[in-house]
């Protein structure tokens, strides 16, 4: 699978990918983008299978770029690891097409539970 | 009840708030202190803010640390043996962005996130958060301390979808 890790911080970038091996979804092609705009620069460049994606980011946020994705027909899974875990927000990012929200600090528990059913081990 | 009692109010939620994110960003047990504070020599914070667009009023969430609590965090966060300067801006700029979060999760649910800023600054020994809620935890023998306050320079710091992609870590939002 093609992974598409969105974060402004670098370090959060490896983190969520090394997360990802803990988590025994190792093996697959990660590919990184530093906010909304070029994630989404990049999921019309080239095709993607899962998104895992930041909420507060610089030119583009999270919740802008799954919209933008799903107003042009792309219904890549997406999943939003961002610091803020609230019940208002995990709303909004169903209701916009997320499969689900991984608050930070977050364990491989956390990303077995919510990303097992999109991705294969 | 103003926001800073409501801020003293939560003191015990926002102690197990940096316990939690501390332990698990760096790996480490963190426990709460009371008395300790940061020791003078250079210091890395970063800050962001949580501004409610009803009454338009801000909060303002710092994460203060030793450049040795810094150092460690990146090169666990980063795995590298040698995290440079720019790296210790990225590891504090989030952590303070995790905590953020949360502080918004726990009293400011309805509001709009800054993006993290990140310096690094010489502490002189002064009293830090004398206006706001101040609660401290250690981690690898050194302080870390976070401040949640409605005072501060709000005027600096980027929103998320509206900031320029920064020219470099140091400015990192």
């Amino acid at each position: 699978m093609k992974i598409l890790v969105a974060d402004d911080s670098r370090a959060m970038r490896m983190i969520v990918t090394r997360t990802l091996r803990q988590a025994g979804f190792a093996g697959h092609d990660i590919i990184e983008a530093e906010n909304g705009k070029e994630a989404l620069e990049t999921v019309v460049r080239q095709s993607i299978d899962l998104i895992l994606s930041d909420w507060n980011m610089p030119e583009m946020t999270g919740i802008e770029f799954l919209r933008a994705l799903r107003a042009k027909g792309v219904k890549t899974p997406f999943c939003f690891v961002t610091s803020e875990g609230s019940e208002e927000m995990r709303e909004q990012a169903q209701a916009a097409g997320a499969v689900g929200l991984i608050a930070k600090p977050f364990t491989p528990e956390a990303f077995v539970d919510i990303l097992s059913p999109v991705v294969t081990a | 009840m103003s926001a800073i009692d409501e801020f003293e109010a939560a003191r015990e939620d926002l102690e197990a708030l940096l316990i939690e994110v501390l332990g698990t960003v760096a790996g480490e047990e963190a426990m709460p202190v009371w008395d300790d504070v940061l020791p003078p020599g250079p210091v890395v914070s970063s800050r962001l803010a949580i501004h409610d667009e009803d009454d338009d009023s801000y909060t303002m969430v710092s994460i203060r640390t030793s450049s040795i609590v810094a150092r460690v965090l990146a090169s666990r966060m980063l795995l590298t043996p040698d995290p440079g300067p720019d790296d210790l801006l990225d590891a504090v700029g989030e952590l303070g962005n995790i905590a953020g979060g949360n502080v918004k999760s726990l009293l400011r649910h309805s509001c709009r996130l800054s993006l993290p800023t990140a310096e690094v600054t010489e502490n002189d020994g002064a009293a830090h958060g004398d206006s706001g809620v101040t609660v401290r935890a250690s981690v690898l023998g050194q302080v870390v301390e976070l401040t949640v306050d409605v005072a501060g320079d709000f005027s600096a710091l980027y929103w998320p979808g509206s900031a320029p992609a920064p020219d470099a870590l140091g400015s990192r939002p």
